[in-house]
C-alpha cells in the first residue's frame, strides 16, 4: 500500500508536480538529444575512419611506419594472407604499397601519400569507392592508356583541377532550386568566367550579393558553379626502390568526397600494378596488409591473436593507429555520464524543494501516520517513492521525447553546414544523424532513479524528525 | 480485566525557565469495556494523559502498563509497533489520509500489519457496515461530511482489534446530529464488542453518555466517578 499512497501523493498538487515533471522531462530530453548528436558525430567519425581510411587491423613491416622507407616491405604477403584467412573473425585481406611523393599540375604541387591498391579487393574492405562524386569518373573502371589515380576533392581543389564557373546550365540549376531572379541577375556579370579556386569564386559573388543573400544562397551558388573536366591529369613524382626520383602522368579516374579534409588532401590511390611498375617493388611484396573483420567489436579480441601469429610484424588495431579516435569513443560515454549527472543534479534541487514543501504541508498527517503505527522505515520509503515517482515520470517523458526526436532526425539528419569547414577540418561530418545506444537509456533511467532517491533524503529526514504529538497539534 | 494501568505518572514540561507539571502523580486503572471520559478545563492535562496512555509521549516518572507491556521499557521503534498493534486513535480533526478512499483508510493499518487481502477486505466491509458507511467504500474523505469522516476514523481505529481506543475530542468538530450518531456507534461497539473507549473531551454530550468520568485539574485527578 505504501507505493500506492506515494503515487497518489504525487498527484495531490497536480500543478506543482507537473511543473517538476516537466522540468525533469525537458532536462532529460535535452541531455539525451544533445548526447545523441555528439555521439553521432563520434560514431560517424569512427565509422568513416574504419570504413574509408584504416579498416580494423593493419600489419606493417616493423620499420615502415617510423621510416616511411620504400625498402621496408613485407616480402611474404601470401604467407601472411594464409595465416589471416584461417584466423576466425577475419573477413577480407588486401595488401597496399605506400610511397610518399608530390602531386602536381601546371598550376600547383603538393605533398601526398600515394597508395597502390588492389582495386577489386579494396571494394570488400573500404567504402571509399562509394564516395565518388558523380560526374568525376568511374573509380578505376574505364580502360585508358594512361595510369589512373583516384583523388580527394580537397586535393583536386588545391591542384586547381576543380574550378568554378557559372554557365547557363548552372544558372538554370539555381533557378530550379528557387534562387530569386534578383540574385540571378546580380550573378549575370560572372557568367562564363572561370575561377581557379573556391576562394576566388566566393569572393567574386559575395561582392555582388548582400550579406543575407550570401548566407542564404552562397552554398547553392558554389555547388552550381563547381566544375570539373573529366579525365584531368596530374603528375605524381616519387622515389623508386633505388632511391631514384621517378614519376608519371596519371589521369584522374574519379574524385572522392569525405568529411575529412586532411585525408582528402593527402591520400591518392593508384592500382598496385602501375605503382609496382614505376617503383620496381617486386611482385608479392607490400608495405602494409589491411585486415577487415566481420565485426568492429572483434577488433580488441582478434588483434592480439594476429599479433601472436605474426611475431615479426607490427600488428595494429585502428584504435592503436588513431588512439585519439578510441579515446573519443570512450570519452563520449564518460561525457554522457557527467553531462547527465550535471543536468540531474540541477534538477534535484527542484525535486528537493517540491518534496520539502510536500512534507511540510503534511506535517499533521505524517504525525497521525506515526501515531497510528507507520514506522520510520515505511515513512522514509513513502517519501522516497514519491520523489522517485516524480523524477521517473519526468525522466520517462524526457526519454520518450528524446527517442522521438532522435527518430525524427535520424532519416534526414541535422545539417550543420554552417560549421562544415571547421568540423571537416577535424574529420567530423557536418551532417549529423543523432544516434544513441539503448544502454544510454538504461543508464539514464538508473541516474534518474538515483536522483529521486538522493533528492528524497533531506525531506524524508525532516519527516522522520517530526514528533507525532507536536505534529498532530499543528494546524 | 485490566486494559490500562497507570501508576503514579508525572509528566513535566520545561517551557523556557518554567517547569510545567502537565500530569502530576496520576494513578488509574481502565478495565475492559470501560466507556470513560477524561474531563477538565483547558490545560488540565487531559490530552497529555491521553498521549501518555497511547505511547505517543513518555512520562517523566511513574509507569504505564498496557497488555503486559511496560511502556517505559519500549524503544521508540517498538513503541510505534506497539501503538499499531494495541491502540486505536480517533483524533479531533479526523486525520484521514486524503488520497485514500474510506475503505483504504480503514484497511491502512491492516495493510501495515500485512493482513492478507481477503481478510482485510472482509474486516473493512464489516467495519464500514458497523459505522453505517457501507455505501461509501469508495468515497474520498473530501467527499464525506465531518461526521462521516469521523466514523471512518472510528472504523480505522478498530480495524486491527486494538486493546482500547483513545479518542481526543472526537465530537469537537461535529454538529449535534453527527455527534449523536457517532456516540451511538461508539456506545454500540462498546456494549456489543466490549471495546474500551477512553475519551478526552469538553463536550457535555459525550460526558452525559460516559459510564465513568475522570476529572483532571492542574494535572491531578480531582474525581473519578463511575456511573451505573
Amino acid at each position: 500500500m505504501i507505493p500506492e499512497i506515494a503515487w497518489k501523493n504525487v498527484w495531490r498538487n497536480k500543478t506543482r508536480s507537473l511543473i517538476v515533471i516537466a522540468a525533469v522531462a525537458i532536462g532529460v530530453f535535452a541531455g539525451i538529444f544533445t548526447m545523441a548528436a555528439i555521439n553521432s558525430s563520434v560514431v560517424q567519425r569512427i565509422d568513416a575512419a574504419v570504413n574509408e581510411e584504416l579498416s580494423h587491423i593493419q600489419i606493417n613491416n616493423k620499420d615502415f611506419r617510423a621510416s616511411g622507407d620504400i625498402q621496408n616491405l613485407i616480402p611474404d604477403y601470401s604467407l601472411i594472407k594464409t595465416v589471416l584467412d584461417s584466423t576466425p573473425g577475419v573477413e577480407s585481406v588486401t595488401g597496399r604499397i605506400i610511397v610518399r611523393g608530390i602531386a602536381s599540375t601546371s598550376a600547383k604541387s603538393t605533398g601526398v601519400q600515394i597508395t597502390g591498391i588492389d582495386t577489386a579487393a579494396e571494394r570488400h574492405i573500404f567504402t571509399l569507392y562509394r564516395k565518388l562524386i558523380p560526374g568525376t569518373g568511374t573509380y578505376f573502371g574505364s580502360d585508358t592508356k594512361f595510369n589512373t589515380v583516384f583523388i580527394g576533392e580537397k586535393l583536386a581543389k588545391e591542384l586547381n583541377i576543380i574550378r568554378f564557373i557559372l554557365t547557363d546550365e548552372s544558372m538554370d540549376i539555381l533557378r530550379k532550386r528557387g534562387t530569386p531572379e534578383t540574385v540571378l541577375s546580380k550573378l549575370d556579370s560572372l557568367k562564363n568566367i572561370r575561377f581557379t579556386s573556391e576562394k576566388k569564386f566566393s569572393k567574386a559573388f559575395e561582392s555582388l550579393l548582400t550579406a543575407s543573400e550570401t548566407r542564404k544562397y552562397g552554398l547553392g551558388i558554389k555547388e552550381a558553379g563547381w566544375s570539373y573536366r573529366e579525365g584531368s591529369k596530374i603528375i605524381l613524382t616519387f622515389l623508386d626502390m633505388n632511391n631514384v626520383q621517378t614519376g608519371a602522368v596519371f589521369r584522374v579516374c574519379g574524385i572522392y568526397r569525405t568529411n575529412n579534409d586532411m585525408f582528402e588532401a593527402q591520400s591518392v590511390f593508384v592500382p598496385t600494378g602501375e605503382l609496382r611498375k614505376l617503383t620496381g617493388i617486386p611482385e608479392g611484396s607490400y608495405h602494409r596488409v589491411i585486415v577487415r573483420l566481420s565485426n568492429n567489436d572483434l577488433t580488441d579480441k582478434v588483434t592480439p591473436v594476429i599479433r601472436n601469429e605474426l611475431p615479426g610484424y607490427e600488428v595494429l588495431s585502428w584504435k592503436e593507429i588513431q588512439p585519439d579516435l578510441a579515446m573519443l569513443a570512450d570519452m563520449a560515454q564518460q561525457i554522457y555520464g557527467v553531462f547527465m549527472a550535471i543536468i540531474l543534479a540541477a534538477l534535484a534541487f527542484g525535486i528537493v524543494n517540491t518534496m520539502l514543501m510536500s512534507v511540510l504541508e503534511r506535517t499533521r498527517e505524517l504525525g497521525m501516520l506515526a501515531a497510528i503505527g507507520m514506522n520510520r522505515r515505511k515513512t522514509f520509503l513513502m517519501i522516497m517513492l514519491e520523489s522517485v515517482f516524480l523524477s521517473f515520470v519526468g525522466g520517462i517523458a524526457g526519454m520518450a521525447m528524446g527517442a522521438a526526436a532522435i527518430a525524427a532526425t535520424a532519416r534526414n539528419g541535422i545539417n550543420l553546414v554552417k560549421y562544415s569547414e571547421g568540423m571537416e577540418a577535424f574529420g567530423f561530418s557536418a551532417h549529423l544523424f543523432p544516434t544513441i545506444d539503448a544502454k544510454f537509456f538504461f543508464i539514464t533511467a538508473l541516474l534518474i532513479i538515483l536522483t529521486g532517491i538522493l533528492s528524497s533524503i533531506y525531506p524524508a529526514r525532516k519527516a522522520l524528525k517530526l514528533n507525532p504529538v507536536e505534529a498532530l497539534r499543528r494546524e | 480485566m485490566k486494559v490500562v494501568e497507570i501508576n503514579n505518572v508525572t509528566k513535566i514540561y520545561h517551557d523556557t525557565a518554567v517547569e510545567v507539571r502537565a500530569v502530576n502523580g496520576v494513578s488509574l486503572i481502565f478495565e475492559k469495556g470501560d466507556f470513560a471520559v477524561i474531563v477538565g478545563p483547558s490545560g488540565s492535562g487531559k490530552t497529555t494523559l491521553l498521549n501518555l496512555i497511547g505511547g505517543l509521549d513518555q512520562p517523566t516518572s511513574g509507569e504505564i502498563l498496557i497488555a503486559g507491556h511496560r511502556l517505559s521499557e519500549l524503544k521508540p521503534s517498538e513503541l510505534i509497533d506497539f501503538r499499531m498493534e494495541h491502540v486505536g486513535f480517533v483524533f479531533q480533526s479526523f486525520n484521514l489520509i486524503p488520497v485514500l478512499t474510506a475503505a483504504e483508510n480503514v484497511g491502512f493499518i491492516m495493510s501495515l500489519q500485512k493482513w492478507p487481502k481477503e481478510r482485510r477486505k472482509a474486516r473493512t466491509d464489516e467495519l464500514l457496515d458497523s459505522v453505517g458507511l457501507s455505501e461509501r467504500h469508495n468515497s474520498r474523505p473530501s467527499q464525506l461530511s465531518g461526521g462521516q469522516q469521523q466514523r471512518v476514523a472510528v472504523a480505522r481505529a478498530l480495524a486491527a482489534h486494538p486493546e482500547f481506543i483513545l479518542a481526543d475530542e472526537p465530537t469537537a468538530n461535529l454538529d449535534t446530529k453527527s455527534a449523536e450518531t457517532l456516540l451511538d456507534i461508539m456506545e454500540k461497539l462498546n456494549s456489543e464488542e466490549e471495546m474500551t473507549f477512553i475519551f478526552s473531551t469538553h463536550d457535555a454530550r459525550v460526558v452525559k453518555r460516559a459510564r465513568r468520568v475522570i476529572t483532571l485539574e492542574d494535572g491531578k485527578i480531582v474525581s473519578d466517578e463511575i456511573r451505573e
